[in-house]
């Protein structure tokens, strides 16, 4: 059952019975929500083996947790600020990561400014290229495709995306010191670059990044390859 | 009633394939005995609430739509009284309909249209408007359902002029029964007792079918007869069972057609016993035992060593699941009421 | 008068299951990935294969416990909703319906009446 906390309005979050010796934040995408981007393509089953309670967040501005129409509600800092109060409402003093897109830009925040939270993080379909309003295709396409998925406030999406986009992405202001793993679908425009990211230091030296052939941006959630690379990181 | 107006029988003409050796369970038996009436005529009609693509609460009709297609096999909106005004329509069109009323409970909607349609049409007509309905109707307690789903209406079907009531025993006779009751010219209320749908015997599916209205006996005894339907018959061969470690036979009798009753099997077993106990799970009060402890009176008085025993559920609505084994007739019970016409003593 | 009854063809313990609606008023799905294959023992809600929609992929896991006997798509096919999808064959402890559970008789009985035989002299 959903849980929800509050901050600045409700932030809604689902936590899976077990004994939290093991726990493993997941955190969707842009336009996504945990139920879609976790639960669906399987990812609870496939974390078995890895985590024994797993938290999923609906970010701010998605899924049932509330959905303020001001881009400065979803500045990295309150979003980042989101996560740390889900793992305190649950007790969780330090979790592994898995963040997709948008998630996976917030678990890179939330490893720089809270590196004693985060044990390992494994981020998918990322790279260091900013997304910004500068890059109108890109940015308009990702409203757009966001715009048709049910439950979603394109308003509240549009001010996400803005928000975001206000504070762009920027490595050299620091890097996580926990251990990365880094997922991309080959071809996947929105990881470009990622190999570099991960060579030049992020959570150490030699950050493996593992490619996914066959699949894109929206369909390397699911895939078996990506499952199992999280499973083995977070195994180590 | 009209005269029984059986079809004749394709398998008169070919040879049909040999019974399956392996056991079903009662929701396969009715399944297969469904699919093949389906597949021997083609006005045959499977028709009810998630019978289609679901294939059934009980997966009864499973696979039954995907086979014969949904202009055979299909979903009704859940309106009782339509689905048998439907049936009705039909029939006298010339089809063979099978509807399904989910539920014992759900059957009260309907009782307008099986009443005053379906069970007097043959009257209203003078036989000129065929009525082959088998109303297939899930039936009786024991798996702690909710309410309505463990009722027993066999003594309100079979107090309704034209009406035919049958319940079947295990799978065998489930599929005999079943089949025979479609292929009946005549409605037919055909009562499943959910409590033995998972029950699997080998169904013995080429034996000939008795006819219609007869009652069987499935244990042969001298100290008493049971008299029993649906559920009732196994919980009445489990008494025979251990009556039988005391020394005292008990014979089981399936009456399974409930309308019309088999008196001359009944009698027969009685006056060779010379003791009766009917056992049903209706309520006491109103319910079929009072007419087989009349039909005994009536054509076994004299060979009576007691009076008929009733063994029945309570006169309260069926119960919630945990109070289930509180209101169906137990072993003692019926054991209990062995033991009355055993011991009785002319005054 | 009696009607002889012919055999039914071999009763059958699978069971098929169907590409589920997968919500969002969506009518097909893409099989991206098989993740069991024939002959293949499977759990409840153990992934069966991986679908992509016009809107995500998602992992569609196992309605039942058993062996799959066929798989019926291709990686790359479309499907439709309520198409078939796999094929299980379906074995172990009966599953009770939608409503109420399997009755579980005694293997003998608990009784507490003791009969004596009527004197038959």
């Amino acid at each position: 059952m959903p849980q929800t906390i509050e901050r600045d309005g409700a932030l809604s979050f689902t936590v899976t019975a077990g004994s939290g010796d093991r726990p493993v934040l997941l955190v969707h995408g842009f336009g996504s929500n945990y139920a879609m981007n976790w639960e669906a393509p399987g990812w609870p089953w496939a974390l078995r083996a890895a985590a024994d309670r797993i938290i999923g967040v609906d970010v701010r501005g998605h899924g049932a947790s509330a959905k303020p129409h001001d881009p400065a509600s979803y500045a990295p800092e309150a979003l980042v600020g989101d996560l740390v109060a889900v793992l305190d409402a649950v007790d969780a003093a330090q979790v592994d990561v898995v963040g997709y897109s948008m998630g996976a830009r917030l678990t890179w925040e939330l490893a720089v400014r809270h590196p004693e939270r985060v044990r390992r993080a494994v981020l998918g379909g990322f790279g260091p290229r900013p997304l910004t309003e500068d890059d109108p295709d890109a940015f308009v396409a990702a409203i757009a495709f966001a715009a048709q998925l049910p439950g979603n406030d394109i308003e509240a999406l549009r001010a996400c995306a803005k928000g975001q986009a206000a504070h762009p992405f920027d490595a050299a202001a620091g890097v996580p010191t926990a251990p990365l793993l880094f997922v991309a679908a080959e071809g996947d425009g929105l990881a470009d670059g990622v190999e570099d990211l991960a060579a030049g230091g992020a959570g150490g030296a030699g950050s493996e990044v593992v490619r996914l052939p066959g699949r894109d941006h929206r369909t390397a959630v699911s895939a078996q390859a990506f499952k199992r690379a999280a499973v083995e990181f977070l195994s180590g | 009633m009209t005269e029984l107006a059986l079809r004749p029988d394709p398998e008169e003409r070919r040879e049909g394939p040999a019974a399956p050796p392996t056991p079903v369970s009662m929701q396969q038996a009715i399944n297969l005995a469904l699919a093949r009436a389906l597949e021997e005529d083609d006005t045959t009609l499977v028709f009810g609430e998630d019978v289609g693509p679901l294939g059934g609460v009980f997966r009864v009709t499973d696979g039954l739509q995907r086979r014969f297609g949904d202009h055979r096999v299909f979903d009704t909106p859940l309106a009782e009284s339509a689905i048998v005004g439907v049936a009705v329509g039909l029939a006298m069109n010339g089809w063979r309909p099978v509807p399904e009323l989910q539920f014992d409970g759900f059957a009260y909607p309907a009782v307008d249209q099986i009443v005053n349609q379906m069970a007097r049409m043959h009257y209203r007509t003078r036989g000129a408007a065929p009525m082959p309905i088998t109303l297939r109707l899930p039936s009786f307690g024991g798996i702690q359902a909710p309410e309505h789903h463990g009722e027993s209406l066999e003594a309100l079907f079979a107090h309704v002029p034209g009406l035919k009531v049958v319940v079947p025993a295990d799978p065998g006779e489930a599929y005999r029964l079943l089949l025979q009751s479609v292929r009946a010219d005549d409605p037919v209320v055909f009562m499943e007792p959910k409590a033995r749908y998972w029950d699997r015997a080998p169904i013995g599916a080429t034996e000939p079918a008795d006819p219609i209205g007869t009652a069987r006996v499935v244990r042969p005894g001298r100290h008493a007869t049971l008299i029993a339907w649906g559920s009732m018959v196994h919980r009445c061969l489990q008494v025979a069972e251990l009556a039988a470690e005391d020394g005292v036979h008990l014979e089981v009798l399936d009456l399974r057609w409930l309308k019309p009753i088999d008196t001359a099997t009944l009698a027969e077993s009685v006056r060779r016993t010379r003791r009766a106990v009917v056992v049903h799970e209706a309520p006491l009060t109103a319910g079929l035992g009072g007419e087989v402890a009349a039909l005994v009176g009536e054509h076994a008085f004299s060979s009576l060593a007691a009076p008929v025993e009733r063994v029945a559920g309570y006169d309260v609505p069926y119960p919630a699941g945990p109070l289930e084994r509180q209101y169906l007739p137990s072993v003692d019970r019926i054991l209990f009421a062995v033991q009355r016409t055993l011991e009785f003593q002319r005054a | 008068m009696n009607q002889p009854n012919t055999g039914p063809q071999q009763p059958s313990n699978t069971t098929t299951f169907t590409l589920p609606d997968l919500g969002e008023g969506l009518v097909e799905a893409t099989v991206l990935t098989w993740l069991v294959a024939p002959g293949e023992q499977v759990v409840r809600n153990q992934p069966l294969v991986e679908v992509e929609t016009t809107k995500s992929a998602v992992e569609i896991p196992s309605p039942h416990a058993g062996t799959v006997a066929a798989l019926h798509a291709e990686e790359g096919a479309v499907l439709a909703v309520g198409a078939d999808l796999v094929t299980f064959e379906v074995a172990g402890a009966p599953a009770a319906g939608i409503v109420g559970t399997v009755p579980v008789d005694d293997a003998k009985p608990q009784r507490r009446v003791r009969l004596r035989p009527p004197d038959e002299g």
